[in-house]
């Protein structure tokens, strides 16, 4: 059965998507002036490009967010896995782990990585 | 049935928002369609029954390198701007090297006959974090440990060239130098 | 296999992460101020490393065929571990005067031990997944010390070509590493082939496979990437990527070529004669035209690169011998040539050839190092360089390639008169504005003084080789 429903929910999704875009297309009323295309911002007039220029910094916390979300990917299993065993050694392994990689955290606070000034 | 439909229509997708990614002249929409092709390949893991990797492909791929990849393009100066189309010769040698790639490819796929693997395939967390924390025949915790020196040696990476510069950019601006030098062209 | 069979045959790869978590723990505890200390902890950790990894190793496999290890890869983590210490040395000034000051200076030290862990991991890898992670830990961190100088744009730049090609080379090398175990079924290299040899979906995989093994060798046509980065990279990761790097990446062909892919040699000597006639040559020919000496040591090492083909050719425990001896030599010959360059950089910051002329006259020591170096590197005798390529060449042509072999030999020829000429400028001709006499520090001196007495003693003392030759026929 349970591939029938997928199908089904990926045409009721196809259709009440596009369907949706499509019909809001066709019955909304169309005239244009320049100001409809600005970005809208509270009302007020933008000034400048909306492209901006983002802070170097936030790459780096993203870079670090991306590792640490790496690690969680490998603490899920273990996590699982861990009832299921009846020794020291899953609980050695990890901790090897962690502390290389809490090591690292602690590097980046050190460096003032998460700072931010 | 259903299976290989769906198959297809992931498949599909995957090929069009690749193409999409590579050809879009917009960096940043090159970005979002790459984002499709990733979400398509989740659609596969979970097709195939691999629920966690597809958790995973969602978390890790279209969750952080996306953001990545997103910030990335917010850095650069020229976000909206269109990148040059690539002139003639380069187009058509591009295309015909992905050719020679595709034909090889699929006369390889299609004439070897491919041997189904035997038994279920074991895809319980569970059973992957046992396999994952075992140290003897079939066991992982050798690379799992090595990962750990990998990322470990990403984050210094990271944090010594973002920070290390800092010292010398604030000089920089402090003596109003321009922050950035055009890069010289290379002779081969 | 119990604990102490893991400490105590893994004990290079304990050693090395244990020296990087220490530094690691040393940065997050130290005062800021007080972070020097932690480079002369650094080097006497490694010295202290190195001594022990002669001791020689046993025959072992642990983790259930995901890590082996016997004499012979021992031997070469002990090479690795010189070529690396000589760095260390070479590279004190440097790292004293450039990155301390920006706090990079220990940076430096943990990504260089981490890359190198990477590469035991890489030579000792029993599966494909330790080998991806182990090529990923030598080559990533790499990239990033190659970005290290941030005062240059050029060093920015050669960073980022490094990553973005290295991403790229991997790419193609996991596409065909999955493409293998779609056809055999496991990762592992233990009868990894064993009915399998004959499908072409496997041959196809294996291509990508050494495509992405030929971009780390910097083998023609996957050379692109290197005289830029050569160039633009701090000198110090110009050494580690031209010797150390591709040392180990050489030794793991072999061995995987000459084991692994063993029943698949019609297809890989093919490819392999290809590849070594075409980087030999053309890697000769741009060397024949570069001006700044970064450059033309990028070019020159990737024809070097070509010769060794000559010995996995070859193959057998011979071919392996001459294979490691030559790398052995190129470590000392090539690290003796960088050293100099750095040590000029360092006082004067100049690295262009004419820079170079006369400097026999204000720096007679430091020429005459470097010619040695290139004596060696050009492959005349009594110079150690002669007798690498000597038994590369008859171990070649023990087995036939007699074509391939005069096309080394010319090659060999070309390479005289490109290495002749800096030794030409350096010698014989006078300079107004010649480079000052250079008063380089104590570890830069000891750094140079190993290479000399490896190029020396190598070069002078044959039994060297008979050991080399007895690890190689204790392995296949």
């Amino acid at each position: 059965m349970g591939n029938e429903a997928i199908i089904l929910f990926l045409i009721a999704g196809f259709v009440f998507v596009f369907g949706a875009v499509l019909f809001s297309k066709l019955i909304s009323p169309k005239w244009d002036t320049p100001r409809k295309w600005d970005p809208y911002e509270c009302g007020v007039e933008t000034i400048g490009p909306s492209w901006i220029q983002f802070k170097a910094h936030y790459y780096l916390i993203a870079l670090l967010f991306l590792i640490f979300d790496v690690e969680i990917v490998f603490l899920i299993p273990w996590a699982v896995a861990f009832k299921h065993i009846d020794s020291a050694l899953p609980f050695i392994e990890i901790l090897i782990f962690f502390v290389v990689l809490g090591l690292g955290l602690l590097y980046a606070l050190k460096k003032d990585a998460i700072d931010w000034d | 049935m259903t299976e290989r439909i769906i198959f297809y229509i992931l498949a599909f997708i995957m090929i069009v928002f690749s193409l999409m990614s590579v050809t879009s002249t917009k960096i940043i929409r090159s970005a979002i369609y790459l984002l499709g092709v990733l979400m398509a390949t989740a659609g596969l893991y979970f097709l195939f029954n691999l629920n966690f990797l597809g958790a995973i492909q969602l978390t890790v791929y279209a969750g952080g390198i996306m953001v990545l990849i997103v910030i990335a393009i917010l850095l650069t100066h020229h976000v909206g701007f269109g990148l040059p189309v690539p002139d003639k010769k380069h187009m058509i040698l591009g295309w015909l090297a992905a050719m020679i790639g595709i034909t090889i490819s699929f006369f390889q796929f299609t004439t070897h006959t491919f041997k189904p693997k035997i038994g279920n395939l074991d895809d319980r967390v569970s059973k992957m974090g046992a396999d994952m924390l075992h140290y003897g025949d079939g066991g992982f915790v050798l690379p799992f440990e090595v990962i750990s020196i990998l990322l470990l040696a990403g984050i210094i990476a990271a944090i010594t060239i973002a920070k290390g510069g800092i010292p010398h950019l604030k000089k920089r601006l402090k003596s109003g130098q321009p922050t950035t030098v055009s890069s010289s062209t290379k002779k081969q | 296999m119990n604990w102490i069979d893991i400490v105590t045959i893994m004990r290079d790869e304990w050693s090395i992460i244990g020296i990087l978590i220490l530094l690691l723990a040393g940065e997050i505890l130290v005062d800021k101020k007080q972070l020097s200390m932690l480079i002369p902890i650094a080097i006497g950790l490694f010295v202290l490393h190195t001594a022990m990894s002669f001791i020689p190793g046993d025959k072992a496999t642990l983790f259930g065929g995901m890590y082996r290890t016997n004499e012979m890869m021992h031997f070469m983590k002990a090479i690795l571990n010189v070529a690396v210490l000589i760095i260390l040395f070479q590279s004190y000034d440097w790292v004293k005067t450039t990155l301390l000051p920006n706090g990079m200076a220990n940076a430096f030290y943990m990504l260089l031990f981490a890359v190198l862990s990477g590469m035991y991991f890489l030579i000792s890898a029993g599966d494909f997944i330790m080998f991806f992670i182990g090529f990923e830990l030598s080559t990533l961190p790499i990239a990033a010390m190659a970005a290290f100088q941030l005062k240059e744009m050029r060093s920015t730049e050669a960073g980022i070509k490094l990553v973005l090609l290295a991403g790229l080379a991997s790419g193609i090398m996991l596409y065909g590493i999955s493409l293998m175990y779609a056809v055999t079924g496991t990762l592992y290299f233990d009868g990894f082939l064993s009915a399998y040899y004959h499908e072409p979906l496997l041959v196809f995989g294996f291509i990508l496979f050494l495509s992405g093994l030929a971009f780390k060798i910097s083998l023609v046509p996957f050379h692109f990437w290197a005289p830029d980065v050569y160039e633009g990279a701090p000198i110090a990761i110009t050494s580690l990527l031209s010797v150390v790097s591709k040392a180990a990446s050489v030794f793991i062909l072999m061995i995987l070529l000459l084991t692994v892919f063993k029943d698949l040699s019609d297809a890989w000597k093919m490819v392999l004669y290809i590849l070594a006639v075409l980087t030999m040559t053309i890697g000769n020919l741009f060397a024949l035209r570069q001006t700044n000496m970064k450059r033309f040591l990028a070019f020159s090492s990737i024809a070097q690169a070509g010769f060794i083909l000559l010995g996995i050719l070859a193959g057998g425990a011979v071919g392996a011998a001459t294979v490691i001896y030559f790398v052995l030599i190129y470590v000392f010959t090539n690290l003796g040539a960088f050293g100099v360059i750095q040590a000029i950089k360092d006082e004067s910051g100049k690295e262009d050839m004419t820079d170079y002329t006369g400097l026999y006259r204000t720096n007679p020591k430091l020429s005459l190092v470097l010619v040695l170096a290139l004596f060696s590197l050009a492959g005349i005798p009594p110079v150690a360089g002669f007798f690498g390529k000597f038994f590369l060449f008859s171990a070649a042509a023990g087995k036939g390639y007699y074509i391939l072999l005069i096309i080394a030999v010319i090659n060999v020829t070309i390479s005289l008169y490109y290495y002749l000429l800096p030794i030409r400028a350096m010698l014989l001709r006078t300079s107004d504005t010649p480079i000052p006499t250079t008063k380089s520090g104590n570890m830069m001196r000891i750094g140079l003084l190993i290479c000399v007495a490896g190029i020396m003693i190598l070069g002078l003392y044959s039994p060297v080789y008979s050991f080399v030759l007895g690890l190689t026929q204790s392995w296949l």
